[in-house]
C-alpha cells in the first residue's frame, strides 16, 4: 500500500530509473520489516520494552497527578446534580393529611471560571439579592471551583431579576425544598432537614437512615415520583388539640414548659406528641437550645407518684400483696436518718386501693420493701425502665438510675424519687399495666394490632392488669384524679407531683407535675400523658399546684376534645361488668366504691 | 416495455423514499411531543404539589381554629351535644300554620282564587 501510493504520487518529477530504484528500496524495507531475523530481534525487543515502559510511566505519572489534585475536574452537570438537594417522600399523618412535602424552587449558581468581571457580577447580584453577603460572595466567586452556589431557593421575582441581569456564568437549577404546612404542629416528631434536604432530626432523619429518600449519589438517582409517601402514626387533629390545650395551660399556670402525648395502648402507636416550647421546622433556628428539646423522648424526669402504679403492680404481681392487703401508714417511715412522709397523711392502716388513691408514699415504700431490692430491679428492667427506649426517632435518652441501689433507693423509687426516666418510657410501662399485661414498644409509624401482638411481651398477668385498671378508675372517682373524670368515658387516672431538684436538693415550691389517664378504664384504648414543669397555683386553688390542679385539668379537656375526634362518642351508661376477674374474686365490680372509706 | 418498468420502479423508489422520510419525521415529531408532554406533566405535578402544600397550609388546624373563633358565632362542641340517632325525639307533626292563620282571620274560602284541582291545596288540620 505504501509503495504504490508513494510511486503513484510522484511519477512525473522523478526519472524512471530513479523511481525504479526507489521502489526497489521500499520493497527491501518492507521485506525487512516483515521478516524475522534473529540478529535484529534483540534490538527490537529492547525498543518495544522501552516504548512500553515510557507508556506505563506516563500513565503512572498521570495517576499520581490525579491523586494529588484536590479538586478533580468536574463537568457542570455532575457538579450541579451533586450539589442540588434530593427529593424526599411526603410525610402524611395517619389520616393522610400532609405533614411534610417537597416543592420545587430555583437556586442560583455560578461558574467562577466563566465569569468575566467578578466585581461587577458581585455588585449586580447583591443589588438584586440584598441578603447575600458581598464579601462572602466575592470570595466564593474568586475560588477556582467549577461550581458555587450564589443563593439557594430564590423566589420567582428574584429569579426573574437575576435572569435579566444577563450575567454569563450565572445560572439556575431546580431544587427541592422541604415545607411543613402545619408549622409547629408535631414538630418534635416530624423533625426537619438542612439546606441540602438531608434529615437532621425526628422522622426526617429516620427516613434518611432507612434510605427512603433519594440517596443522591451519582448513578443512584431516584425518580422523585417513585418515592412513596410515608405515613406516620400521628393524628394531626389530635396533635393540634393537644398542642392547643397544652399551650393554654402553659399560659394559665405560668409554667416553664409543658409536654403531652397520647398513645394507643393496644398497638403502641403514638397518636399525638407535643412538647412546649417548640420550634417551626420550616425555620428551625437554634435547635441546640435545651429549652426546645422533645421532653417526652429526650428529657428524663423523676415521675413522682405516677410511678406508684408500677410499684403496686409489682407488689400485686409478686403475690405478696393482694388488693385487700392492709398496709400500715400510721406513722412516717424511718430509715437511718431519713424519714418518708405522706403528702396527704391518713395516719392509719390503708388498703391497697387506698394507698393508690391517697397516693401514700409510706404505703408504696412498704410494698416495695416486701418485694425487695433485687425484685424491684428485675421488675423495672422487665418494664423497660432501666434501659434507653429506642423508637424510630433518632433522639432519646438513657434513664438515670442509682448506681448503688440499696433499700433506701428501693423505698424512694417506689414513689418515683431517685429514678429518672423519659416520659415515653413511663407511658410504655403504664400502657402495659392496663392493656392486659403486654409490653409494646411505642412507635411513630402505623402498626396493626396483629403486628403489635407479634411484638408484645407479657410482663404482668391479666389479673394484675385488671387490678391496675380498677385502681386507676377508683382514683378518678374517689382519689386525686377527679379533674379528668369526664362523664361518658369511664376514665381511670393517676396524678404525680414530684418536687424538683434544685442545686442538689429537693425544692419546696418547684414541682414537676405529671398525669396519666386511660379511657375507658374497663377496656383502655388511649393513654393520655400531660406534664407541666414548674406550674404555679391558680388564684382559686388555695396555693396548690399539685398535678390534679394543672396537668389533670388539661388531661380532662384533652379527653373531652380528642375522644369525639377519634370516633368515640360518650357512653350513655357505665359499663355493665368492667372488671369481671375481680368481680369473681369478690371485690365488687364497682370500682367507684373501692376508694370510699 | 422495459423503459416503462424502469419508470415505474424509479417512481416506486421515490415514493417509498418519500414515505419513509415522512414516517421518520412524524416519529421524530411524535417523540418530541412526548418529551414536551412529559415536561408539561412534570410541571403540572410540581404545580399540584405546590397547591397541595398551600392547601394544607391554609387548612392547618390552628389557622382554622383562629378563624372560627374570630369570625363565626359558634362555640366548641360540648359532649352533651353528641347523641345517638335513636335518642333523637320524634319530629313534631307538620302543621299548616299559614292556613290556620288564614282560617282564624276568617279569610279562608272567601278568596276568589280557583282551586288548584283535586287534592291540590293543603287542607288545614283541625
Amino acid at each position: 500500500m505504501a509503495e504504490t501510493s508513494a510511486s503513484a504520487e510522484r511519477p512525473v518529477e522523478a526519472s524512471p530509473a530513479n523511481a525504479l530504484a526507489r521502489v526497489g528500496r521500499l520493497q527491501g524495507m518492507a521485506r525487512a520489516l516483515l521478516s524475522t531475523r534473529l540478529d535484529k530481534s534483540g534490538g527490537r525487543l529492547r525498543l518495544i520494552a522501552l516504548v512500553a515502559l515510557a507508556a506505563y510511566l506516563g500513565i503512572g505519572g498521570k495517576l499520581v497527578a490525579l491523586g494529588l489534585s484536590h479538586d478533580p475536574p468536574q463537568t457542570l452537570k455532575v457538579a450541579a446534580e451533586q450539589a442540588a438537594s434530593g427529593a424526599r417522600p411526603d410525610l402524611l399523618d395517619r389520616n393522610g393529611e400532609i405533614l411534610a412535602t417537597d416543592i420545587e424552587t430555583m437556586s442560583v449558581f455560578a461558574e467562577p471560571r466563566r465569569i468575566i468581571d467578578k466585581d461587577e457580577a458581585v455588585e449586580l447580584i447583591t443589588a438584586v439579592l440584598p441578603d447575600v453577603d458581598a464579601k462572602d460572595l466575592r470570595e466564593r466567586l474568586g475560588s477556582r471551583k467549577g461550581f458555587v452556589w450564589v443563593k439557594r431557593q430564590v423566589t420567582e421575582k428574584e429569579k426573574e431579576e437575576i435572569f435579566h441581569l444577563g450575567l454569563p456564568g450565572v445560572g439556575f437549577i431546580p431544587e427541592y425544598k422541604r415545607v411543613y404546612p402545619n408549622g409547629r404542629l408535631g414538630a418534635h416528631v416530624i423533625g426537619f432537614v438542612d439546606k441540602d434536604n438531608v434529615g437532621i432530626a425526628g422522622m426526617e432523619k429516620y427516613l434518611d437512615e432507612r434510605s427512603l429518600t433519594d440517596p443522591h449519589v451519582a448513578g443512584f438517582a431516584v425518580d422523585p415520583a417513585a418515592l412513596k409517601p410515608v405515613r406516620l402514626s400521628l393524628d394531626l387533629k389530635a396533635t393540634h388539640a393537644l398542642r392547643d390545650e397544652l399551650a393554654q395551660g402553659l399560659e394559665k399556670f405560668r409554667a416553664k414548659a409543658a409536654a403531652g402525648a397520647i398513645i394507643d395502648v393496644d398497638t403502641g402507636e403514638v397518636v399525638a406528641l407535643e412538647s412546649l416550647p417548640d420550634f417551626d421546622p420550616n425555620d428551625p433556628g437554634d435547635v441546640r437550645d435545651p429549652e426546645k428539646i422533645d421532653r417526652i423522648d429526650v428529657g428524663v424526669y423523676e415521675m413522682g407518684s405516677t410511678f406508684k402504679a408500677l410499684s403496686i403492680a409489682m407488689a400485686l404481681e409478686s403475690g405478696k400483696v393482694g388488693l385487700d392487703s392492709r398496709i400500715d401508714a400510721r406513722d412516717s417511715l424511718r430509715y437511718g436518718h431519713f424519714t418518708i412522709h405522706d403528702f396527704h397523711a391518713a395516719h392509719r392502716v390503708l388498703t391497697v386501693p387506698e394507698v393508690f388513691t391517697h397516693s401514700s408514699n409510706i404505703g408504696a415504700a412498704r410494698m416495695a420493701l416486701m418485694v425487695g431490692v433485687e425484685g424491684q430491679q428485675a421488675f423495672l428492667k422487665k418494664m423497660g425502665q432501666l434501659d434507653r427506649l429506642r423508637t424510630e426517632l433518632p433522639e432519646g435518652a438513657e434513664p438515670l438510675a442509682p448506681k448503688r441501689w440499696g433499700e433506701l433507693n428501693t423505698m424512694t423509687i417506689a414513689f418515683g424519687q431517685g429514678i429518672s426516666v423519659a416520659p415515653i418510657q413511663a407511658m410504655m410501662a403504664v400502657a402495659a399495666l392496663v392493656n392486659g399485661g403486654e409490653l409494646i414498644a411505642p412507635t411513630f409509624l402505623p402498626r396493626s394490632e396483629a403486628a403489635a401482638a407479634a411484638l408484645a411481651r407479657r410482663v404482668v398477668s391479666p389479673r394484675t392488669s385488671e387490678s391496675m385498671r380498677y385502681l386507676m378508675r377508683a382514683n378518678a372517682t374517689h382519689g386525686s384524679a377527679g379533674a379528668a373524670n369526664i362523664p361518658g368515658y369511664y376514665v381511670g387516672a393517676k396524678t404525680g407531683t414530684a418536687d424538683k431538684i434544685v442545686a442538689g436538693r429537693y425544692s419546696d415550691d418547684k414541682v414537676l407535675t405529671t398525669f396519666m389517664a386511660i379511657t375507658p378504664a374497663d377496656k383502655p384504648k388511649y393513654l393520655y400523658f400531660v406534664m407541666y414543669d414548674e406550674p404555679q397555683a391558680l388564684p382559686g386553688d388555695d396555693r396548690s399546684h399539685t398535678a390534679a390542679r394543672n396537668a389533670g385539668r388539661v388531661a380532662g379537656r384533652l379527653i373531652e376534645r380528642i375522644e369525639p375526634l377519634e370516633g368515640a362518642p360518650p357512653a350513655r351508661q357505665l359499663p355493665d361488668q368492667p372488671f369481671p376477674l375481680l368481680a369473681r374474686l369478690g371485690y365488687g365490680y364497682d370500682a367507684d366504691k373501692a376508694g370510699k372509706e | 416495455m422495459w423503459r416503462f418498468l424502469h419508470v415505474v420502479a424509479i417512481g416506486a423508489l421515490i415514493a417509498s423514499a418519500a414515505y419513509v422520510y415522512s414516517v421518520k419525521y412524524q416519529t421524530i415529531y411524535a417523540s418530541e411531543q412526548i418529551v414536551k408532554t412529559r415536561h408539561l406533566i412534570d410541571k403540572e405535578r410540581d404545580a399540584i404539589g405546590v397547591l397541595r402544600a398551600e392547601f394544607a397550609h391554609l387548612i392547618r388546624p390552628d389557622r382554622l381554629q383562629a378563624l372560627a373563633d374570630g369570625k363565626l358565632d359558634m362555640r366548641p362542641l360540648a359532649l352533651s351535644q353528641i347523641v345517638a340517632a335513636d335518642e333523637l325525639p320524634e319530629p313534631a307533626a307538620k302543621v299548616d300554620s299559614i292556613g290556620r292563620k288564614l282560617e282564624s282571620l276568617g279569610l279562608l274560602g272567601q278568596s276568589a282564587t280557583p282551586s288548584a284541582g283535586v287534592g291540590g291545596a293543603t287542607p288545614s288540620p283541625r
